[in-house]
């Protein structure tokens, strides 16, 4: 037996006749972050609930650590899970939220101490042990709630949106502290957000999720880089990816032709998976922000700013191309020369072009993983 | 600001306070002033406040002319006690449920509850007559706790769950997957957390129970021994006259355990009331 392994098996939800989970499956290695998003109501936070046994599986299976736990109470199934409302007793003290778990077991004494002081140590909540929840800030108390999970040693960790209730500076310090934590604890965890920059920064792999579907599962650059489908390509990634339509003419060893209105035609460096049906099809090529310049670039366009917005370290512009109501999103250098009102020429390059079928399915760009990747730092 | 006001709708909202306070407290004001006067100077036309001789002499006095007095405070004291204390055995856990959990006709009882509140206890007093006699409880104690506690469970209930849904549900979901069960939940969860609640619906309860005696003493017992405050002044109804001035005294006296209990958990009914109604 491994431990801390979890597997979906076409796991299904449905409330009456309306299917919130439609299928999923799941394999999850021991030790591995892995983080449900998607938009509210894509039935991320549910899935969770069904791991967690809080909500009822309608078909399918849930495997933990090789055994089917699908009609087991949560306690049997070997998770723990943090709410994202903290869920902390307000009449208790923080050594006897942490404590609730071991008391319920009904451990002895010194063992309880032993471990609440152990959690305590690791979440820097040692000074804090004899406040109540109230006097604690924010953080703090999502430091309580994780507590109350380590202490009892889970196969497999739950969060549900941990730190959306949290401000922006304290989340970044808490995602941070989690990473950290992921890694001291070598547990597996799952971790339920909506927020794209939490699954970019700690997952391992991320499961977006639409409509009570897996629309991909993959590592966060491979989510960035090679997007499936057209959910997943403007869901991942800030600003969100431009589209555009275009029409397709063919395609050959080089990739796909594509007319691209009021620029001309063009190849992108794509794989067709329906070469016969290219021709005369209505498709849409997807362009990131960052990936569009102001002077190079293989296809150009031609459009107006209405808004620009100047970060210092860059400018973000939100420029209408001419004649389409669509804004289109560009993000430049801090002291880019573009003007609000000011009409400019947008370039960007063939090879960094995302194409997708009439269905929204991707044609699968010709690059080389293993460019992109991080350097190995091991 | 939305708490602006006019200086003459500052006139009018004091002037509505005032006529309310006026219709609830002339009585006990009448009443205490009742009590002061002598027997021959109760009745005086014209109306006046002050009489000749007022005095607190029926406060000493009526423990002589009832001597059994103190036995029925004691009796009205009791009863309200027990009968608080079976509805909350009764309505902490049904409330629970109620506000927690789906169940067949779960909406239903609720509404039942609701109506058997409008019949009330005095249009069923003849079967609950019949129901006693049977059950051999008539001229006990147990006669008047038993149908005060029945018809105070159904409002208690409504107070209670309304104060438990407030309490975030994943409290419950938290401490049911660190594999706490429903009772040790109900213990160590939510009855601390709902404390203020419990307290409002004892309060609520207490009076309530200390209010309908009357009605189910009078029906259901005749052993004097046993009559509650209220069917115990009956006997300063005389032959020939009724003392009123030591009527409205032993009436007061009365009040008396009701408005303490009330003075001191009055923070709690006020926090209880309002808790859950802003975001903490």
């Amino acid at each position: 037996m491994t431990v801390g392994q979890l597997k979906l098996d076409n796991v299904k939800k449905s409330y009456g006749d309306v299917e919130v989970i439609q299928g999923v499956s799941l394999d999850v290695k021991h030790g591995e972050f892995i983080v449900f998003v998607g938009p509210s109501g894509c039935g991320k936070s549910t899935l969770l609930r069904m791991i967690a046994g809080l909500e009822e599986i309608t078909a399918g299976d849930v495997v933990i650590d090789d055994k089917i736990v699908n009609t087991l109470p949560p306690v049997k199934r070997g998770i723990a899970m943090v709410f994202q409302s903290y869920a902390l007793y307000p009449h208790m003290s923080v050594y006897e939220n942490i404590a609730f778990p071991l008391r319920v077991e009904k451990k002895s004494n010194e063992e309880v101490d032993e471990k609440v002081r152990k959690a305590a140590e690791i979440l820097h909540l040692t000074p804090r042990l004899n406040h109540r929840p109230g006097e604690l800030s924010g953080g703090q108390r999502q430091r309580v709630a994780i507590g109350r999970a380590i202490v009892r040693e889970p196969s497999v960790f739950l969060f549900d949106e941990p730190l959306s209730n949290l401000d922006a500076a304290l989340r970044a310090t808490m995602r941070v502290e989690l990473t950290k934590l992921h890694h001291d604890l070598d547990a597996t965890m799952i971790y339920v957000t909506h927020d794209q920059v939490e699954a970019m920064t700690m997952a391992d792999r991320i499961v977006v999720l639409d409509g009570g579907n897996i629309a991909q599962v993959g590592t966060p650059l491979e989510l960035y880089h090679k997007p499936d489908n057209l959910f997943v390509a403007g869901f991942i990634g800030n600003p969100k990816m431009n589209f555009i339509e275009v029409t397709g003419k063919g395609s050959d060893k080089d990739g796909v032709r594509v007319e691209v209105p009021n620029a001309g035609e063009f190849t992108l460096p794509v794989t067709p998976h329906d070469e016969d049906k290219i021709a005369g099809q209505k498709l849409t090529l997807g362009i990131r922000p960052e990936h569009t310049h102001l002077s190079e670039g293989d296809i150009a366009l031609n459009m107006t700013a209405n808004v620009v917005e100047r970060l210092g370290i860059h400018t973000v512009g939100y420029a209408n191309r001419d004649g389409v109501d669509e804004v289109f999103c560009t993000v430049q250098s801090g002291s880019a020369p573009i003007k609000a009102g000011a009409p400019f020429q947008l370039r960007f390059n063939a090879k960094d072009c995302h194409l997708f079928d009439a269905d929204g399915k991707v044609y699968e760009r010709k690059i080389e993983f293993k460019d992109l990747s991080l350097p190995d730092m091991n | 600001m939305i708490n602006k006001y006019r200086w003459w709708e500052i006139v009018g909202i004091y002037l509505g306070i005032a006529v309310f306070l006026l219709f609830i407290l002339a009585p006990f004001l009448e009443a205490f002033l009742v009590s002061l006067r002598p027997l021959n100077r109760i009745n005086s036309i014209p109306y006046k406040i002050i009489t000749d001789g007022m005095s607190f002499e029926a406060y000493f006095t009526m423990w002589k002319n009832v001597p059994r007095l103190p036995l029925y405070i004691w009796n009205s004291f009791f009863i309200a006690t027990c009968v608080t204390i079976i509805v909350l055995i009764a309505v902490v856990p049904a409330a629970w449920a109620f506000a927690r959990f789906e169940f067949k006709g779960r909406d239903s009882i609720l509404a039942a509850f609701l109506a058997i509140n409008m019949v009330g206890g005095a249009v069923l007093i003849i079967p609950l007559f019949q129901l006693m006699r049977d059950l051999g409880l008539l001229n006990t104690y147990m006669a008047m706790i038993v149908p005060g506690a029945a018809f105070l469970i159904p409002t208690a209930i409504w107070l209670l769950r309304s104060y438990l849904m407030k309490i975030p549900r994943e409290l419950e979901e938290a401490a049911w997957v660190d594999g706490a069960s429903r009772p040790y939940i109900l213990w160590k969860v939510i009855l601390p957390i709902a404390m203020p609640g419990i307290v409002v619906v004892a309060i609520a309860t207490f009076i309530g129970a200390y209010a309908q005696q009357f009605l189910f003493a009078l029906t259901f017992n005749s052993n004097s021994d046993l009559h509650p405050l209220p069917v115990g002044i009956y006997q300063f109804f005389g032959r020939q006259t009724v003392v009123w001035n030591e009527v409205m005294a032993a009436s007061l006296v009365g009040i008396l355990p009701v408005l303490i209990i009330y003075i001191f958990l009055q923070r709690y009914i006020i926090a209880g009331l309002t808790a859950g109604a802003v975001k903490e």
